[in-house]
């Protein structure tokens, strides 16, 4: 069994698991079955953080060392984020309007902030697919993924700093706001969403070392007309 | 709708989301395999 189905495997099974402790924790008595959300809605936007985490590291360890594992690395992690953010949103706007009576609000903080940060990194991706030369997408998309994490404490600490629909923090330094099953099931979820994102990162990983290596030398169209660089011509 | 329907509903839209991503994985890992 290669690594990416043992990895896939383990993330069914926790996945389940996740999915037991969402579905048998006990309703809320003001929200009742929107509480379960708690098992997907907020572990989501925790690994799109921790996505985008990795894809900070990636891009300064790419600056740093210049190989391509780091490259690759911060690319695979923005590609799953995405995924995570667009779930974050889809599952929060079904939440929002059963709660609020709306799955959107324009003036809200944390709703646009997290917007913002998807279609951030969905530029990220659009970046990476303009860019043929190896070296410079890799610099260019190292500097976005450095600078755009910044969104990140932006969106998760704005339910503190401004005025929102959204409700504040439910894990706090003095400890949560809610009654422990529905602590446990949402962290159980946290855990499985966890798994899934090493999974999807392994198998994305290997897509990339498989893409690489059956590439051509080159995938520039016209490229035997292209203009000298600077750095190509030599002194007369 | 039921709230139980939409819950589970919204469960089922958000995994078929992460499969269908793997499945995509998957067949491009197969495809540059060739």
């Amino acid at each position: 069994m290669t690594r990416v189905k043992l990895l896939m495997g383990l993330a069914a099974i926790a996945v389940a698991i996740g999915l037991w402790f969402a579905l048998t924790a006990p309703p809320d008595a003001l929200q009742g079955q929107y509480s379960r959300l708690l098992g997907i809605h907020p572990p989501a936007m925790w690994v799109a953080f921790i996505a985008f985490g990795i894809t900070a590291l990636g891009s300064i360890m790419w600056l740093i060392k210049k190989t391509e594992r780091w490259d690759r690395l911060a690319a695979a992690s923005v590609e799953v984020g995405v995924i995570f953010t667009a779930i974050g949103l889809f599952t929060g706007m079904v939440w929002g309007q059963a709660v609020w009576g709306t799955p959107w609000d324009w003036q809200d903080p944390r709703l646009m902030s997290t917007a913002v940060m998807f279609f951030v990194y969905l530029g990220y991706l659009a970046l990476r697919s303009s860019i043929d030369d190896p070296n410079l997408r890799a610099r260019r998309s190292a500097i976005l993924g450095m600078i755009a994490v910044v969104q990140v404490p932006l969106v998760y600490f704005s339910v503190n700093l401004f005025r929102t629909l959204h409700q504040g923090q439910s894990i706090r330094p003095d400890g949560s706001t809610m009654p422990d099953e529905m602590l446990i099931a949402m962290l159980v979820n946290m855990g499985a969403l966890m798994v899934v994102y090493v999974a999807l990162m392994v198998a994305r990983l290997d897509v990339a070392k498989a893409e690489a290596a059956a590439a051509p030398e080159s995938t520039v169209a016209g490229e035997a007309v292209r203009p000298p660089r600077l750095n190509e011509v030599e002194d007369v | 709708m039921s709230e139980t329907v939409i819950v589970a509903g919204t469960f089922l839209i958000s995994y078929t989301l992460i499969l269908g991503y793997a499945v995509h994985l998957h067949l491009r890992r197969r495809r540059s395999e060739r």
